[in-house]
């Protein structure tokens, strides 16, 4: 017993790599569909947008890339939903060097080919990526065009109806980021701080718990933190608006709600090993101090 | 004209229509609607900018109609005419024309104007009497009042640091508490020594704008040195372009400080690549073909740190990281021996040199760093009580 | 003081002032070490002063402030030629000599050489690096997402498989800090996803008790996601911006050498 004990204190790591690819592949290839309860970050979030009006401009900026796509693509691509259907104007960026705007234009061409009604330049307009992004959000608080003066396709911005009227970032009613790294902290502190622009941010689970620090200051009006952020997401948009539901239920691309599903088990295996590992530390450690 | 009969009977039915006795009553036309006119219009050029900006303030008159708005006209020269601007909802009392050019001069109108509706009089857009500004041009300003506050601390801070520093310089003993990561700097580096392998030190993966990769070449001074001193191997790798220029004349200046310019290599700071992950993928096939006996994961990490501290704990590697962002420092705390955290990574300098002057400066940042609780508690209880007016003194823009 | 002002006052601080130090230390050794301080000086001190100072000379967009931060990328870009000698010169070392791992360092030259190519044939052709007029990826673009997308995704997917084996190895009892880092992690892992629910899903009769608990674990999370490491980050973001601030009055006024390469008394 006690040599099986410390053999799985001495566990090879491989077979705990063996186990989570296991964890993980089995809920993609057998879903289960498990609930999603939402946050009182992501509700707040959520909410101010509801609030928003028609016509009301909002700023949703791509600031990751591929590697973190499986947590942000699901958040951006909800809110860009949610605001295709509740009729406000979208300005879209994106920040991030590498993979950024790329990945901006695959979901901006995924979701206003669901919404036909929605108009280039009138609805929304893509004004592509920019090197430099503090220095560029303190450009936006002086005049946006001189940051973007062309859109994603080279046309100046001027020749758009969205962007007239439109000079900087303090007459934007939102900023929503979806990020990784420190351009989401930059949106908080160069732009709300300098600007007054209210911001929600998408960052992924490992940088989210830092920003409960500024949402309890009220910097952030609203977080989706990680995967499970996007899941409660894409979950109150379903149920607030039921046309968007067949988006995410019983559809075969990915969702933030099925990747919960490995996460889930994930999680419990990862317990599991804790729980065996800590019995075995304690026995062995009482019987080593027994022997002594 | 000769009465024909219709016209006749035309004429009979009229007269008839008019009851005996009646007199038709006597109507004036409707004054015309009369809207009153804003008070205390000023357009001053916006305080504490960079130009381009003329802010323009005034009081609302009470009551207002429904569905009037206030109609912002605005006339430069040379044509001198006043043209319409911008309409504003009541009760903002404020507008900025951000479209002004500085070294032009503008006079701005401000009137009141009706519905665009017809009223119950049948008139639409009806206008009040205008008030007109005095001639006014923006220009830059030399300070933003807003950010009063945060210059004060500024300078109180840096005069605390100079203090403290100068009070170091006069000989007085300054007390460092004991940084068990620093500590164990020497300990990583003898280890490497005698087991004949290398030190592998990654100085995270920011630019030499960031403040911890600053920090971080200041321990990489230290380790370099170390490593001249005892003969053992170093490798520094680098994801940033500056970062490895920087590492390179640190790592050679050590070795020459150290009279050890024989035991220096060129290839001992190198530059991998600039992507993230394939930054971390190298590093992590480094370390687990080479086995280096001491890791140091000194610097600004992202999603990268808990692959490279894990890979280095596999080899076996006693590892010393340190960061200022609390974002992977739990990463850090799980897998590494030894973690510096927060701004024990900036007290490094001053804690490995035990330079008076370094070390001065770590005084003063304590003493400020006590007045910043102080206040928190003032702030705490004052808005417990209710009263905002130490929060709006703090806040800054 | 208007922009040209600016302009020629970057020029001279940041040009000629190091053209300057750099003959003089060609000199006068001793000097050698005084002109990258009179450099950090100002570089430091024209982002500080323009955060109080709103004049177009020096925050306005052609102004000191933001003129600095552009030529602090077009720097970083020259630094990155020297970075790319470096990688190339030590592959080719590894080559020639047959070091240990020599093929890997063709492998890592082909893919520069080629991706390099492809981005160089890109701006010639004018096609850029993204799309063709006909819809179809440039070759570099094609590359991008074929092989180097899927790429980095899997190498930071390796972050589950570490995260399970730290937390294996680190989340033990051994002491008392170490007990209550153990179960808050366990708490924050099972509120955090609707584990309960799925663990009870066999069996009906316990689906209201392991909803309930689910909830009652959401809380929980929420609290100390809130409570205690709001309170915790809070502290060390506060700390370090104060430690940053710190350092960086000592590189502005040159207390601070180590980044330098310099050590006590140089």
């Amino acid at each position: 017993m006690q040599a099986l004990l410390l053999r799985l204190l001495a566990l090879d790591r491989r077979w705990i790599f063996l186990l989570v690819l296991i964890s993980v592949m089995t809920p993609i290839i057998v879903p289960i569909g498990l609930p999603v309860t939402t946050t009182s970050s992501t509700r707040s979030a959520f909410d101010f947008v509801e609030a928003l009006q028609p016509g009301d401009v909002v700023w949703l900026s791509f600031d990751y890339g591929p590697s973190s796509a499986p947590e942000n693509d699901p958040m951006a691509q909800a809110f860009l939903r949610q605001c295709f259907i509740k009729e406000l104007r979208v300005i879209v960026t994106a920040l991030y060097p590498l993979g950024g705007l790329g990945l901006a234009n695959q979901s901006v061409a995924k979701v206003t080919a669901e919404f036909p009604e929605a108009k280039y330049g009138v609805d929304y307009i893509n004004l592509g990526y920019k090197d430099g992004a503090a220095a560029v959000m303190r450009t936006l608080g002086q005049d946006i065009a001189s940051a973007f003066p062309t859109d994603v396709n080279g046309r100046p911005v001027s020749e758009f109806p969205i962007m007239q009227g439109l000079r900087t970032i303090r007459q934007v009613d939102l900023v929503f980021t979806a990020s990784t790294g420190l351009i989401g902290e930059w949106w908080i502190t160069q732009v709300y701080s300098q600007f007054g622009t209210p911001v929600i941010i998408g960052p992924t689970a490992v940088s989210a718990p830092k920003y409960y620090a500024f949402l309890n200051s009220g910097q952030l009006v609203g977080m989706l933190g990680g995967m499970k952020g996007a899941a409660e997401y894409e979950n109150l948009l379903a149920a607030k608006h039921e046309t968007l539901g067949k988006y995410y239920r019983g559809t075969k691309d990915f969702t933030a709600t099925k990747g919960m599903d490995g996460q889930t088990v994930l999680h419990g295996v990862i317990l599991a090993l804790i729980v065996l590992g800590n019995l075995a530390f304690f026995l062995t450690r009482g019987k080593k101090a027994g022997a002594a | 004209m000769r009465l024909t009969a219709s016209s006749l009977a035309v004429l009979t039915l009229l007269l008839g229509a008019v009851p005996a006795g009646a007199v038709a009553p006597v109507t004036t036309p409707p004054p015309p609607l009369e809207l009153p006119a804003p008070t205390a219009f000023v357009a001053v050029d916006r305080p504490g900018d960079g130009g381009s900006a003329i802010l323009l303030t005034w009081t609302d008159p009470t009551p207002l109609p429904e569905g009037t708005v206030l109609e912002v006209r605005r006339s430069e020269p040379p044509a001198d005419e006043f043209a319409a601007l911008q309409t504003v909802k009541p009760g903002t009392q404020r507008y900025v024309d951000a479209s002004a050019e500085d070294g032009k001069t503008y006079r701005y109108e401000l009137r009141v104007r009706g519905a665009e509706t017809p009223d119950s009089l049948g008139i639409a857009g009806a206008v009040g009497p205008a008030l007109v500004s005095d001639p006014v041009s923006p220009h830059d300003n030399w300070f933003r009042p807003e950010r009063t506050n945060s210059l004060i601390a500024s300078i109180l801070f840096i005069a605390l640091i100079l203090s403290s520093i100068a009070a170091a310089r006069s000989g007085k003993p300054i007390f460092i508490r004991r940084i068990a990561g620093l500590n164990a700097i020497d300990e990583a580096i003898g280890r490497a020594t005698e087991l004949g392998k290398k030190v592998l030190y990654v100085p995270g993966i920011q630019s030499m704008d960031e403040i911890q990769t600053i920090a971080s070449m200041a321990i990489l001074g230290h380790v370099a040195r170390a490593t001249a001193r005892y003969g053992t191997d170093l490798d520094v790798p680098n994801r940033d372009p500056l970062t490895f220029v920087s590492a390179r004349e640190t790592v050679h200046s050590a070795y020459l400080a150290e009279g050890r310019p024989d035991l220096h290599r060129e290839d001992m700071v190198h530059y991998v690549t600039y992507d993230q992950f394939a930054y971390t993928a190298a590093v992590s096939a480094q370390m687990t073909r080479e086995r280096p006996a001491a890791i140091f994961l000194v610097g600004y990490f992202f999603a990268e740190s808990l692959i490279l501290a894990e890979t280095g704990q596999s080899t076996g590697a006693i590892q010393i990281a340190g960061q200022a962002d609390p974002t992977q420092l739990p990463f850090f705390v799980a897998t590494c021996d030894y973690t510096l955290i927060g701004e024990e990574l900036y007290a490094a300098s001053a804690y490995l040199s035990r330079e008076p002057v370094l070390l001065g400066s770590m005084r003063g940042q304590d003493i400020a760093k006590g007045l910043l609780l102080v206040i928190g508690i003032i702030g705490i209880i004052s808005v417990s009580l209710g009263a905002t007016w130490f929060m709006d003194l703090v806040k800054t823009q | 003081m208007n922009t040209d002002f600016g302009r020629v006052t970057l020029v001279v601080l940041f040009a000629i002032v190091p053209i300057v130090g750099i003959a003089l230390g060609m000199r006068a050794p001793a000097l050698r070490s005084k002109i990258p301080l009179l450099v950090a000086f100002f570089a430091g001190l024209i982002p500080i002063f323009s955060m109080y100072i709103p004049k177009r000379f020096l925050s306005g967009d052609s102004g000191m402030s933001p003129r600095l931060d552009q030529w602090l990328i077009i720097v970083a870009g020259f630094a990155l030629l020297l970075g790319l000698t470096n990688v190339i010169s030590n592959s080719y070392r590894k080559i020639s000599r047959r070091d240990k791992g020599w093929p890997y360092a063709i492998v890592l030259l082909a893919g520069l050489f080629i991706m390099g190519g492809f981005g160089i044939y890109g701006a010639i052709s004018r096609q850029g690096t993204g799309f063709l007029p006909n819809g179809s990826p440039t070759p570099f673009r094609w590359v991008e997402t074929t092989v180097f997308q899927p790429l980095q995704a899997t190498i930071f997917a390796l972050l589950a498989f570490f995260m399970a084996s730290a937390a294996f190895r680190a989340f033990r009892a051994r002491n008392t800090e170490a007990t209550i880092l153990l179960v808050a992690g366990a708490i924050v892992m099972t509120g955090r996803v609707p584990l309960l629910e799925f663990l009870a899903a066999p069996f009906p009769a316990l689906h209201p008790a392991a909803a309930a608990a689910s909830q009652f674990m959401g809380k929980a999370t929420e609290w100390i996601m809130d409570t205690p490491n709001g309170a915790a980050q809070s502290g060390i973001i506060i700390g370090a911006a104060l430690g940053a601030a710190s350092m960086g009055i000592r590189v502005i006024l040159g207390i601070e050498r180590g980044y330098l390469g310099l050590g006590k008394g140089e």
